[in-house]
């Protein structure tokens, strides 16, 4: 039976190719840092180009599709996730690294369809890795099968985690907190590439055991949980439920082991949660 | 440099010279060489020696490539997360006796041969500061962020450094009053001097008791807190310093790691236009066990003053 949404998933590789060249070059010329909601919420005009090239090329193809993008939602348009074949982007994942040239920087598409991820794309551009995944079909990086690792024992796992961008003292102290729990248990180590996307590729690669955020957006997690699951992890909210796209927050594991011990070890928090309506506080 | 050391001289070129036997062959191509560079015959002998570092670096990296998907037989060493695998100690045996073999009256710093009990101590002798696979638990995870490091030193100076990242094949080096380059193109520090604008790299050190983690963790909260723009940690001390050295990050800090670890990324460092000081703030102590690196004195300088010290011993006193 042919796939519906192959047609869509060559697309999205097509163009995240196309992408990674822009924010290639773009490294090489002067770039113009603009602040979101802090001096360390960073943007860039090729954050707001790419996405753009993603938009209009999507809309030219499949002009019934829906859309979700960072810059998009920053501009003000609605994060709602309807029933559509919807496509859920982040132009550039890892901007701070972009703007200092540290070359972890990935362009992300999800997609979804009555609101369930039917393949995600994430192009690590800089060190030109291409991973891909469409549910039931598995996940691969630059066509190579990728695996979670089989690791259980926590004692022997590396975790992957961010500090992300808010600064706010109570958020700052409970980050801190946690990754202390973390690195008691002991664990052998704990990474952060700067990119949420890279760190899940990693937990889809086998690299490292899992990653575990608060602050994500949908846009950030929503290619890499399909690679996660295809390469064989699993995808849980921090108290421990299925993952909610639009919680801001996730754990992306080789397995329920890890999983469940890091969801028992940290202490989550509210975030504003990316569906809320305008103008919702936390 | 003294005279008869001066390629001119060799040669025969210079007045006063004793008219001893014409240099014959690649000695006298390599003074030549010398001459037309302004160096001294002494800088060539270290050129040869880089180059048969990056050799070796590269020789020693393809193994750790091809060890990397076989079974690994994984122990520790000072606590239970700092691991070493028996590729350390091939990669490590290889370098050795093929420099010992090309270099007979030279010394060795290894990160294994000082697990082994060798003392880690710096001569004047012409002396090479070797990290086999730095990222050992990077290695034995699989994942593909581990470097072979060399470092060489002569009268106690670093001379030059060769690190080699293992999976994408990038070789920085750098020799001293030559510059630093990341395959073959020139490397250039990052030029900022407002640490708010600043991205920290650090790693986190073998020691996991509470009291150290809370010294860790509050140096890291610190930092974050300036604000600078971000903190990371990738798992290889010698990639992250490549990463200052090349102006992806601002700087770098560390307690825990050895002399093997530094003694390359100091050079590259330094050639790139950085400065590599002591956590102190004081002059860079190789034995020391920790380290500031940093593309401006303005962010070494605030990221010294942020820090409170970790003890972890030196790498030249007795276990």
């Amino acid at each position: 039976m042919p796939d519906l949404w192959q047609d869509a998933m060559d697309h999205a590789v097509a163009v995240a190719k196309k992408a990674g060249e822009i924010i290639r070059d773009a490294l090489q010329n002067d770039m113009k840092v603009m602040c979101k909601s802090s001096s360390v919420d960073l943007v860039t005009k090729t954050d707001q180009k790419v996405e753009q090239l993603i938009i209009a090329s999507v809309k030219e193809k499949f002009p019934e599709h829906g859309f979700i993008g960072e810059e998009s939602v920053a501009d003000g348009q609605p994060c709602v996730l309807s029933d559509s074949p919807t496509w859920i982007v982040d132009p550039v994942d890892g901007t701070t690294n972009f703007v200092h040239g540290y070359p972890f920087v990935a362009v992300c598409i999800g997609f979804a369809v009555n609101k369930k991820l039917e393949f995600g794309v994430v192009y690590s551009c800089i060190e030109d890795k291409m991973y891909t995944a469409r549910r039931g079909k598995g996940a691969f990086c630059n066509g190579e099968s990728l695996q979670v690792s089989d690791q259980k024992d926590i004692n022997q796992s590396i975790i992957a985690t961010e500090f992300g961008s808010d600064r706010d003292p109570e958020v700052v102290e409970k980050i801190f907190s946690n990754m202390r729990k973390i690195l008691c248990l002991p664990v052998h180590g704990m990474r952060g590439a700067g990119s949420a996307a890279i760190n899940m590729c990693l937990v889809a690669s086998g690299c490292v055991e899992a990653y575990y955020e608060i602050g994500v957006h949908c846009w950030d997690v929503a290619a890499a949980a399909v690679i996660v699951e295809e390469a064989g992890g699993v995808l849980m909210d921090l108290e421990g439920g299925p993952m909610d796209l639009m919680s801001r927050r996730i754990i992306a594991a080789n397995n329920k082991t890890i999983a469940e011990r890091i969801s028992k070890e940290i202490e989550a928090y509210p975030a504003l949660r990316d569906d809320a309506p305008p103008g919702t506080t936390e | 440099m003294p005279l008869e050391s001066h390629p001119l001289f060799l040669l025969g070129v210079t007045k006063g010279s004793s008219q001893s036997a014409p240099l014959r062959g690649e000695v006298r191509d390599r003074a030549v060489a010398a001459a037309l560079r302004g160096g001294s015959m002494e800088d060539d002998t270290w050129a040869e020696c880089q180059e048969v570092a990056v050799r070796i670096a590269r020789t020693a990296g393809q193994m750790v490539q091809e060890a990397v998907n076989h079974e690994k037989s994984v122990s520790s060493k000072s606590t239970p997360t700092d691991l070493v695998t028996e590729a350390d100690q091939q990669v490590e045996d290889l370098i050795i006796s093929t420099l010992r073999e090309r270099f007979p009256s030279h010394r060795f710093i290894g990160e294994e041969s000082s697990a082994a009990g060798e003392k880690c101590v710096l001569t004047d002798s012409p002396t090479w500061i070797i990290d086999p696979i730095d990222g050992t638990c990077n290695f034995v995870h699989s994942f593909p962020m581990v470097a072979v490091s060399i470092g060489f030193a002569v009268k106690k100076e670093l001379e030059f450094g060769v690190i080699y990242h293992c999976f994408d094949g990038t070789l920085y080096t750098a020799r001293r009053g030559h510059g630093a380059f990341c395959n073959g193109v020139r490397l250039q520090v990052s030029k900022e001097k407002d640490v708010s604008k600043a991205l920290i790299l650090t790693e986190i050190g073998a020691k996991r008791d509470p009291n150290t983690l809370d010294i860790f963790l509050g140096n890291m909260k610190k930092l974050l807190s300036a604000p600078v723009h971000g903190v990371r940690i990738i798992g290889s001390s010698t990639l992250a310093l490549c990463h200052v050295a090349s102006g992806a990050a601002e700087a770098y800090y560390q307690y825990g790691l050895h002399c093997w670890d530094i003694a390359a990324a100091a050079v590259i460092i330094r050639e790139a236009g950085g400065c590599v000081i002591d956590t102190t703030g004081g002059p860079l102590d190789l034995m020391s066990r920790r380290v500031v690196a940093a593309g401006s004195r303005e962010i070494a300088d605030y990221v010294v003053q942020q820090l409170q010290p970790i003890n972890y011993g030196r790498d030249d006193h007795d276990p």
